[in-house]
């Protein structure tokens, strides 16, 4: 055998050898990536009174903290247009998007925040610094919390089933299930990028 | 001397045919494996920019870092195109190679999937990739490349159902139902592999015919010439 051919075939086995170990190592870290939870909202019982999100007597609430430039989050607002769709209409939602104070005006506006602005019966709300994600106590963006009529926490978690996976899954179906019923109460973990460490 | 017509075939006419067509096949063969080595290439490049578009950066409050999607656009794709552009250059034409990049074809296209969120119009890459990979005239190349999309549903459909079919608990014959699809379309390109073969062999025969009269006709010019010289030479 020539020297020309021990090298092709050496080189051949090797890339054969790299090419299965590239494929087995970017599923494995993809799946961790993307199946891997951020951290979940330690969530109050109640709404939080010093929020400046307005809240009625009676009225049920939809809240969704976003980092704007989390691209995983265009998940979530999918599902949380599917949801709106499903839920009565007298439910009413707001986005509460991360706007750090020292970054440059428009900074937030990105095709995540589009997106948002855009949902029915929805309002966004701007948070600087992520003051009112503290008070709601939620760290990760698409964390979604619902309260009832009395301001009572019926559901926390987030809606998407895995990082960046739009579709169907038990906690947007908790949600939808939880504001039609008037009744129960929910949790999911929730997939995103994070806005308070 | 023996004479023919042109629908008479004789073992040396097809020996001399199927050498043609094999020839052609080779010839044709290396030009498809050069066709997917740039395929391949530009597929890895686009991947990159794709993921670079789609989703950049990932945020830990006001700290960004490089997406994990690029990092697997750049190294996963590129680990991806590896073998088969080496097997492109260093042995085309083989069977080998056919095969090997009719399984990276198929895993491009589950990253390119994958890069673009699941979008379903990406799943679009696997059907036009099938009817390439047909070009090779080599219908068990479609098979290779049915084998790794049904495995791959398959594997992923018991350990991460989640990601390719948006459900954690799918039916267990779920992923048989995405393969019947895929056969669909590669019952007619394989029956488009076998006529075209067909046709390759039947024109290859045309051709070896054609020679052989062409060598017959000259024979027999040969021979009336030197008989029309020795005429002139016993007149003479």
């Amino acid at each position: 055998m020539s020297a020309r051919r021990i090298a092709v075939a050496a080189a051949l086995i090797l890339a054969a050898l790299l090419w299965t170990t590239t494929i087995g190592a970017m599923v494995h870290a993809i799946r961790r990536f993307e199946s891997t939870p951020g951290r979940a909202a330690d969530a109050l019982g109640s709404w939080p009174a010093a929020s400046r999100i307005p809240r009625a007597p009676g009225e049920w609430r939809l809240v969704m903290l976003i980092h704007p430039h989390c691209s995983c989050s265009r998940a979530s607002i999918t599902e949380l247009e599917r949801i709106i769709e499903h839920s009565p209409p007298s439910l009413r939602t707001y986005i509460v998007v991360y706007r750090p104070s020292d970054f440059a005006k428009g900074w937030e506006k990105t095709d995540v925040f589009t997106s948002a602005s855009r949902l029915p019966r929805t309002r966004i709300v701007l948070d600087q610094d992520g003051h009112e994600a503290r008070l709601f106590r939620g760290f990760t963006s698409g964390q979604t919390y619902l309260y009832d009529g009395d301001g009572k926490l019926r559901f926390s978690g987030g809606i998407t089933l895995l990082r960046g996976h739009a579709g169907f899954n038990s906690g947007s179906a908790e949600v939808i299930e939880i504001a039609k019923s008037k009744a129960g109460a929910g949790t999911h973990p929730v997939f995103g990028c994070a806005i308070n460490k | 001397m023996t004479t023919m017509t042109m629908n008479e075939t004789t073992p040396a006419v097809e020996d001399r045919a199927a050498e043609l067509r094999d020839a052609q096949l080779d010839a044709r063969r290396k030009r498809i494996d050069r066709m997917f080595a740039v395929l391949l290439a530009i597929q890895y490049v686009a991947g990159i920019l794709g993921a670079l578009f789609v989703s950049p950066y990932a945020w830990e409050g006001k700290v960004r870092v490089l997406h994990m999607h690029v990092w697997v656009a750049i190294l996963g794709g590129g680990g991806i195109v590896l073998l088969p552009l080496l097997l492109a250059w260093l042995k085309p034409g083989a069977a080998i190679t056919r095969h090997v990049i009719a399984a990276s074809q198929m895993l491009s296209s589950a990253l390119l999937i994958h890069l673009t969120g699941g979008r379903i119009e990406t799943h679009f890459h696997v059907f036009g990739s099938l009817a390439f990979l047909a070009f090779y005239l080599d219908w068990p190349v479609l098979v290779t490349a049915t084998v790794v999309v049904a495995a791959d549903h398959f594997l992923r459909g018991i350990f991460w159902p989640e990601s390719v079919y948006g459900i954690a608990n799918p039916e267990w014959w779920r992923f048989l139902e995405h393969a019947a699809w895929v056969a669909f379309e590669d019952v007619f390109l394989v029956w488009g592999c076998i006529l075209g073969q067909r046709e390759l062999r039947a024109s290859a025969l045309r051709q070896a015919q054609v020679e052989h009269l062409s060598e017959q006709e000259q024979l027999k010019s040969a021979a009336l010439e030197m008989a029309l010289a020795e005429m002139q030479t016993a007149s003479a």
